[in-house]
């Protein structure tokens, strides 16, 4: 099917999206890498000298560095863990039968629609807060103390909120996978005489590999760069307990608008995300070949 | 599905064609969300009828979220807004930028040596106004009378933090709810660190010694910063490493609170029965102070600025002098009472007899002519500004400073660990800016 | 299917699923009753839940506020442009990558999807300035064109794998019934793609819609959607519960019922390639 003609076709009618990918990377990029090798503070204009890697000393040395590093693994790590089990059970659980099966799902893909100002907001003030929150009631009525989330656990208390964010959509993948599972599979299957969990481990879970696979990647894309959550939470505190890298690049350039080492701080994390989306591929590579 | 495509269509088509230029001149208002600006925000008809011609569009943020905002703009001139809601901290600095218009030709009619002298002082450079103060406050002790009175105890007018320490131990009463002292924790520049650099005026301590030096090592802040994180652990509320102004404000005005010691600005707050469970029980003093002649209260106006540039500096002009002036102290008497006009302006407010009558107006001048942004300090120091240093590189410097003091009262780190890091952190900064060099 | 359930393990599925589902949408229920409460009653210790007297002055006081209606049609103005936009120009790329694969197809796609980690405050100054230099601050327009791009990535990805589903033999079979190009593309090729740009529309629009990083930004008034509205109430002032619950109901709703009704069409071709 792929003559010579469809496949220069084919050029022109990918052209249009690749270029303007290439410029909206190349352009920002281009600039940013400029600005990253500038002294550049927008609260003190003037020359912007050449500074070499000097920014880049700055920010590596910056002892929230390396806080950041990891805050952002276990971030992504976290909600990843917790989305794909949530999902997985929750997709096994909706594929059974049962009364008002389209009801429960409405209720669980409910929050995936809410911005995350939002739902960082409501968290933070009608649940987690420790005088007024729902949840300080509940302890106090149980006769405990409340838990203050935010200054004991801020980042598991920011995992718990971005999770309840993203397991709707998790579920919603998986649960499409599971519905597309033979269920004479199943049925052959347990007639043979697997347990629930023999079935599970050998027809499931190889089933739904793919869908998990997807389920990773999207959501690594969109929680590497997490940010309004923990700006209407914690602000990256206490300390540096909640600052993930991409809040180390704002608190660069635009609480302190020093837009040189924010700059480099970009170009830093834009390495760093692409060592994972390396990584990822690779994962995708063997499970999405086709 | 084919209906709502079309629908979507045709309405996103509308949209594109469709234009905003009803009046001749629009002015876009980037303000803070705090109730007095809110307030004006319900008022702006009597200017709109008085100015036909100019429309008003408000852009209404969160503190944080506005500085980034307008410090952008401004900075890059991007010119979004023509009037912007800026504080005692940036006008010096922006001023000196260049990046403000000079108020000094307001009409006659505005008054303009009616300001406080403390508050216009402060955001004067070279003799050009480059602001107007929209409210200005200070910060004092506010007080439930009826648990110090529970307590056995008398509050003086002007009280020490030792006094504060042993009201708060007896008010104290975690079983019904009530916490001794409610205190700023969250951290930022404007939040934790703006109270807390003013307790450290208070205990002899300060950000710089005269050569630039950070000064965290110093036993002055640590007696303060302990003092502060021993009182808060013991009989402050729960979560207070998350609490900034409006999250305190909302504890007292529960109840929850039994002292205070935050912004002026926030008596009116607490003393509107509309909001206030306990507006009738509240009692005022000044900030507390540790025996060596400084009071641990701080100065701030909120202000309206015009940045450089934008196209409609007249009808900007018109509008601060319309909000800043004596007849807008009149209007909000009219419509909500003299309780609830913005203070700390004028002169002219605080010698009205109706004023007076206002149970803390006076407490309120009292405490903003108690603080000296020229002399805020025991030591002598290089920089002015009480509960700020007025240098560019302040607000990132205080915020991660901050963000290890909240990190303290957490419990996260001890008290020692955090001075530390901040000594650290701080001569990092003025390190890489260049000062002391 | 054969196999018959019995009612207990129904009722036992539907026990467990129902008390899942509740809490998980606890919080937005949560929140719109709150918005029909007094201040003092959004802080009540007990709870109360559907015993108070419900009142719209929330509602009220937040419309005082702020424009409501205008920053909501700036948010379906921009999800819904941007979404449109970039589909009108990845369906023809994810169309060939599709149908015409070459060897590197595949690099495309990731390295598309890789433009999507940039992290956008790394990138916010640049493109401020080019925005203030193009005068496309505060306009609808500015911000169509990024989120346009920001979402083009996962847009041509989705479109992808749902074209790579239709098989191409259908395509020569009608061939050689003597079907023109016209005829195929409109009565073989649309009706098999329509779900999967569905499906791609709606979770664009939803994406699109809850962008608060670019729009909050990039804005003033003019333009300012829904991301910016809620900014205005991301500290409280005093007791604030109801009103918060008031503006965050206010902001989502809209999402929340087109989500709801359109799920079926969402589900069906949100699967990323996932399922063979």
């Amino acid at each position: 099917m792929a003559t010579k003609a469809s496949r220069s076709a084919a050029r022109v009618m990918i052209a249009p999206s690749v270029l303007l990918l290439l410029g909206w990377m190349v352009i920002p990029l281009a600039l940013t890498l400029y600005f990253s090798v500038l002294r550049y503070n927008l609260l003190m204009p003037g020359a912007n000298p050449f500074i070499g890697v000097e920014n880049y000393t700055y920010f590596l040395t910056d002892p929230a560095f390396t806080d950041a590093i990891i805050n952002t693994l276990l971030l992504v790590g976290g909600v990843l863990t917790i989305t794909v089990l949530g999902g997985i059970g929750l997709a096994i659980l909706l594929d059974q039968p049962m009364w008002g099966q389209g009801i429960v799902r409405i209720l669980v893909i409910a929050p995936f629609f809410v911005m995350p100002t939002v739902s960082a907001l409501v968290w933070k003030n009608m649940f987690m807060n420790p005088v007024n929150g729902l949840f300080a009631h509940l302890a106090s009525a149980l006769g405990m103390q409340p838990f203050d989330f935010f200054a004991i656990a801020p980042l598991a208390s920011i995992i718990g909120i971005v999770s309840w964010q993203w397991l709707p959509f998790a579920t919603l993948i998986l649960l499409t996978a599971m519905q597309s599972l033979d269920s004479e599979q199943l049925e052959a299957a347990e007639m043979d005489g697997a347990g629930p969990l023999a079935r599970f481990r050998y027809i499931m879970l190889p089933h739904m590999a793919r869908a998990i696979t997807v389920v990773i990647l999207i959501q690594t894309i969109f929680l590497l760069s997490i940010f309004a959550e923990i700006l209407v939470t914690t602000n990256g505190g206490p300390g540096t307990a909640s600052t993930n890298l991409t809040f180390l690049v704002y608190a660069e350039s635009l609480l302190r608008f020093d837009v040189g080492t924010g700059s480099a701080g970009g170009v830093v994390a834009i390495i760093l995300a692409n060592i994972v989306a390396i990584f990822l591929m690779r994962m995708i590579g063997k499970n999405l070949d086709t | 599905m084919k209906t709502t495509l079309k629908a979507m269509l045709g309405a996103t088509a509308l949209a594109a064609f469709t234009t905003t230029a009803l009046a001749d001149t629009t002015l876009t208002i980037a303000t803070v969300n705090n109730g007095d600006m809110i307030r004006m925000q319900g008022l702006t008809e009597d200017f709109t009828k008085k100015n036909p011609g100019i429309e008003l569009e408000w852009v209404t943020l969160e503190e944080n979220v506005l500085r980034t905002r307008v410090t952008q703009d401004v900075a890059t001139k991007g010119g979004q807004f023509d009037v912007m809601t800026i504080g005692t901290y940036e006008v010096p600095i922006w001023g000196k930028q260049g990046w403000l218009v000079s108020m000094n030709d307001l009409p006659g009619s505005y008054d303009v040596d009616d300001l406080l002298p403390a508050i216009r002082g402060g955001l004067t450079v070279d003799g050009e106004l480059y602001a107007a103060p929209f409210y200005g406050e200070s910060s004092m002790v506010m007080y439930r009378k009826d648990l110090m009175e529970k307590a056995g105890m008398e509050m003086p007018d002007a009280p020490s933090w030792h006094f504060i320490r042993r009201a708060a131990a007896k008010m104290t009463d975690k079983d019904e709810g009530i916490y001794g002292v409610c205190l700023r924790g969250k951290a930022g520049w404007g939040e934790n660190m703006a109270f807390l650099t003013a307790t450290a005026n208070s205990f002899g301590a300060r950000w710089f010694d005269e050569d630039w030096n950070a000064q965290f090592d110093s036993p002055e802040w640590k007696e303060a910063l302990t003092f502060y994180i021993d009182m808060m652990t013991a009989y402050g509320p729960p979560g207070a490493s998350s609490n900034g102004f409006n999250e305190n404000l909302a504890l007292f005005q529960q109840g929850k609170c039994g002292m205070w010691i935050d912004a002026t600005v926030a008596a009116s707050f607490v003393t509107n029965p509309k909001d206030s469970t306990v507006a009738d029980k509240v009692g005022f003093a000044l900030a507390p102070d540790n025996g060596l002649g400084k009071r641990g209260n701080w100065l701030w106006a909120w202000s309206l600025a015009i940045p450089a540039g934008t196209d409609d500096e007249d009808a900007a002009k018109k509008f601060i002098a319309w909000a800043t002036s004596k007849d807008y102290l009149a209007l909000v008497a009219e419509n909500e009472g003299w309780a609830n006009v913005p203070p700390g302006t004028r002169t002219s407010l605080y010698e009205n007899a109706e004023y007076a009558k206002v149970p803390f107006a006076q407490m309120t001048l009292d405490s903003i002519n108690a603080a000296d942004p020229t002399a805020p300090t025991v030591d002598p120091v290089p920089y002015t500004g009480v509960q700020f240093v007025a240098i560019p590189e302040f607000q990132g410097i205080a915020t991660a400073v901050g963000q290890q003091f909240s990190a303290a009262l957490a419990g996260q780190t001890s008290v020692d660990d955090a001075l530390a890091n901040a000594q650290k952190l701080t001569t990092r900064e003025m390190e890489r800016a260049g000062y002391g060099k | 299917m054969a196999r018959a359930i019995s009612t207990r393990r129904m009722a036992l599925n539907t026990a467990i699923a129902w008390t899942i589902g509740a809490m998980i949408f606890f919080p937005i229920l949560w929140t719109f009753l709150t918005s029909f409460k007094t201040e003092a009653q959004a802080i009540a210790d007990p709870p109360v839940f559907f015993l108070f007297d419900w009142t719209t002055e929330n509602y009220t006081t937040v419309q005082e506020r702020s424009n409501y209606f205008r920053h909501f049609w700036n948010s379906v103005v921009i999800s819904v442009g941007s979404t449109l936009i970039g589909l009108a120009i990845a369906i023809p790329a994810a169309w060939s990558m599709a149908f015409v694969p070459s060897k590197h197809t595949k690099n495309i796609l990731m390295w598309m999807l890789s433009t999507k980690m940039l992290p956008p405050v790394g990138v916010l100054v640049p493109i401020y300035l080019i925005f203030r230099d193009l005068k496309l601050l505060d306009t609808q327009f500015g911000l169509i064109i990024v989120l346009t791009l920001i979402n083009l990535p996962i847009i041509v990805w989705m479109l992808y794998t749902y074209f790579k589903e239709i098989p191409g033999e259908i395509l020569e079979a009608a061939r050689m019934d003597g079907a023109t190009l016209r005829s195929e593309v409109l009565y073989i090729l649309l009706p098999m793609a329509v779900p999967g740009i569905a499906s791609t529309m709606l979770l664009n629009i939803i994406l699109a819609w809850n962008e608060a990083f670019w729009t909050l930004n990039l804005t003033a008034a003019k333009a300012a959607p829904l991301t910016a509205f809620i900014a205005s109430y991301s500290s409280p002032e005093g007791l604030f519960y109801a009103k918060l619950s008031a503006a965050s109901t206010m902001a989502i709703a809209p999402i929340l019922i087109m989500g709801w009704f359109s799920q079926k069409q969402l589900v069906r071709g949100l699967t990323f390639g996932a399922v063979k």
